[in-house]
Formats: C-alpha cells, structure tokens, sequence
C-alpha cells in the first residue's frame, strides 16, 4: 500500500484556492435560506387552512367579530389580494415538486393579464423541468449508472412568491422558478403592479426622468464598493459582459419603505459566486 | 443520539472545507467546479438538514450528498463535452503526470475510484463508504477489491515496459 500513500499525498497537495471559504459560507447562507422558505410555505398552508377554517364559521354563524376575522386572515386588503392559486408539495416519479404561485385577485384587466402570464411562465417551467430530469436520467443509465446507485435521487422543483411590499393599491412580488438538481437553476421575476391605474409600475415612476442615471450612478457606486484591497471582485468588467446600463427590461422590486431595487440574474453581470446581484437604488 | 443543531452542522462544513473540496477536485479537475461542487453540496445541506438524524451520521450523511453532486456534475459535464475535448481545454489546472497513481486511481471506473478515494484518502471505514454510496458492503468490497487489483496490474504493466 505505499504506493497508495503516495497517491495520498498527491491528492492532500490539491491547492485549496483562497474562494472556497466564501463559497461555502454562500452556500451556507443560500442552504439556510432554503430551508427557511420550506418551512414558511408549510405554515402559510396552515394559515390559509385556517382562514378556509373561519370562512366556514363565518357562514354558519354570521357573526360579525367571525367574519370581519377572517377577511383579515388572507394578510392583503386594500384594492386587492394575492393568493395562492397552485400550491402541492409532493413527489411524483422521483420530481419532488414544491409549488406555491400566486394570482392576483383585482379589479380590472392587470391582474388577469399578471396571472397568465405567470400561469404560462409554470406551464413553461413544468415542462422543461420533466424534459431536464427524462435526459438527465436518459443519460445516467447510458453511463453505466445502475438502478442501486439511482435509487433514491430526486429533483426538486420549487415555484414559490414573496411579496416584498404592499399598500392599498400597489403591490410589489417576486415569483421564484427553481430546479434543484446539479447546480441550482433559478429564474426569478418581478412584479409591480399599481392596480389603481391598472398598469405596471416602472423605475420612471419611482426615480422620475433622470431614473437611467441615477440607477446607474447607484449601481456603479456598489460595484466599485465590492473590490476588496487587492483589487479582487465578482463583477465582470462592463467590456467583459459587466454592468453597462439599467434599461425598461431591468427587473426591480420595491421594498416596504419605498425604496427601488434592481436585480439582475445569477451570472449576468458578475460570476456565479456573487449569486444574483441586487442594488438597492437610494 | 443527539440530533445536531444548525450551528453544529455549519461548524462541521466550515472546520472540514478543505477535505471536501479537495474530494470534489479529485472528480473534476477543475477549480471552479469544484468549488461548485462543494457550494451546492453544503447548500442541499442546510436545505434538508431535517433529514439528518445524529451527529454520528453527520459525515457520512455529507459525503453522500457530495459524492452524488460530484457524480451529477461530471454526467451533466459528459454529456455537454466530450472528455477527451475537455481534456485539452482544461487550462487552469496542469495535468498530474501520467505515471501517477493518483492519475490511475482517477481513471477507473467512477464507482470504483470513489471507494478507493473514500477508503485511502478520507480513511472511511467500508461500513461508512456503504453509507455513502448507497450501495451494500459485499459491492462496496467487491469494488475495492477490483479497484486494487486493477491498480497493481497497470503499475506492473508499466514496470514490464
């Protein structure tokens, strides 16, 4: 076995590069995240069980106290509600499926031109994620993988929403898509919908004219923040792909106290260890 | 046997990093992929930690997610690129020696370089290599056994030459 202890050798050798460290605290911030996303969708399944729960009541009683309740269970008032118009979690041939997508429920023809296109943007992601894992398992048998060694693997695929901020008549959400097999594959989308004058918000209507400039401005300050001493960051340079300018197909959402966020996606302007870059645009 | 709390399995990942990616390497011979590798592993980690149930089981319940993230990445990785072109191509990493066991032990069969790097390089017992690989002991022997006599028959070969 000497020979082995050589090749031990060789193998503890393997230069550790100076990323991993934040790779695995990225990993550690993303895996924490994840679970806490799990979590929160049970319990607003129990809530919504709940509110079904008090409308019952609410019918049967006519109680006043009852139903004025259960109308402040599903969280949103004002002009309109999101709710949750798929929601499973189960596993079907060996695709475990955590699916949680929104509808709003409205006024007016913005919210059913919001929730088709979120319905289509499912239909899309259900397809292509049967289609990913069919080749993928195509392709591990025709490996040499062996039933023993497949055994028990699965895909996730998660469909999941946050509302980032609401009032009585504007609302701001994100819908997540993600497939979780090899590397993560996630597609996010944004939507800010004034559901007052029935449009879709724009960066326009939250910086004014000048919104390309001071987005800009904003963005390029904290990408220049994010160089370390030694001149290291995640952000490619504008000729190699980077940060050149936010435009109308720029995504954002909007926080609770009013401010604008712009998102790009993983990969776009920066590498993959920055995940996907949000600038908060003060 | 105690269930481990977040922070003992975040201490576990951080202390051992350098074991995990070093095993990512030795699959993909690549530093970002491994990096990937090892990203995505403790990422699934934290994600279904509920499903660990002892701090006992806590290495072999990660080496299993890893060795399998790993195994996926290269599958994903053949089917994109041939080897052989992503041989040439690989620039960021100057080839080991050919000569090197540590090379042969890289080119058997992916199932059987695992049990032999989980057994002399990560010194698991078979028991836990079993674990890992999901497959039972007499496989996990068999593969070591083949692994090994597969490795002395190249060396002899080349010491003939």
């Amino acid at each position: 076995m000497k020979e082995l202890n050589e090749a031990r050798k060789t193998y503890e050798d393997t230069p550790i590069p100076e990323a991993l460290g934040f790779r695995v605290q990225e990993g550690i911030r993303q895996g924490r995240a994840r679970y806490r996303a799990r979590r929160s969708r049970v319990i607003r399944r129990w809530s919504a069980a709940a509110a079904c729960f008090c409308l019952v009541l609410a019918g049967l009683n006519l109680s006043p106290t009852v139903a004025q309740a259960a109308a402040q269970v599903p969280v949103l008032g004002g002009l309109f509600r999101v709710l949750t118009f798929v929601e499973y979690d189960r596993t079907e041939d060996g695709i475990h499926y955590d699916v949680s997508a929104p509808q709003v429920e409205a006024e007016g023809d913005l919210a059913e031109k919001v929730n088709a296109a979120i319905q289509e943007k499912l239909d899309v992601h259900l397809v292509k994620a049967q289609q990913d894992w069919d080749s993928y398992r195509d392709a591990f048998f025709a490996t040499g993988g062996t039933e023993e060694e497949w055994n028990g693997r699965e895909m996730d695929v998660t469909v999941d929403y946050e509302i980032k901020s609401q009032s009585e008549d504007r609302v701001s959400f994100i819908v997540t898509f993600a497939e979780g097999w090899v590397a993560s594959y996630e597609e996010r989308y944004c939507y800010n919908l004034d559901l007052a004058e029935n449009r879709d918000l724009t960066l326009r209507d939250l910086l004014g004219e000048n919104w390309v400039e001071i987005c800009n401005a904003a963005i390029e300050e904290q990408i220049a923040a994010g160089v370390d001493e030694d001149g290291f960051t995640y952000f490619f340079p504008a000729e190699e792909g980077g940060f050149t300018s936010v435009d109308e197909s720029t995504a954002f959402y909007i926080q609770e106290d009013g401010t604008a966020v712009v998102c790009f996606p993983k990969y776009a302007i920066a590498a993959g260890a920055a995940g996907a870059p949000e600038f908060p645009i003060a | 046997m105690p269930i481990p709390g977040e922070n003992d399995l975040t201490a576990y990942l951080v202390a051992e990093q350098a074991r995990f990616y070093r095993l990512a390497y030795s699959y993909l011979r690549s530093q970002e992929d491994a990096m990937d590798a090892v990203q995505t592993a403790v990422c699934r980690a934290l994600e279904r930690r509920d499903s660990l149930r002892s701090t006992a089981a806590m290495k072999t319940w990660f080496y299993r997610i890893l060795v399998n993230t790993c195994l996926d990445a290269l599958r994903r990785r053949d089917r994109s690129v041939p080897l052989s072109e992503w041989e040439d191509t690989g620039r960021e990493d100057p080839p080991l020696p050919d000569d090197s066991l540590s090379r042969q032990v890289d080119a058997l069969p992916e199932a059987v370089s695992t049990v032999i790097k989980l057994r002399f390089y990560e010194e698991l017992s078979l028991k836990e290599i079993s674990e890992v690989t999901g497959c039972n002991l007499n496989t996990v022997k068999s593969r070591l056994y083949a692994g090994l006599k597969k490795l002395r028959i190249a060396m002899e070969g080349e010491n003939a030459s």
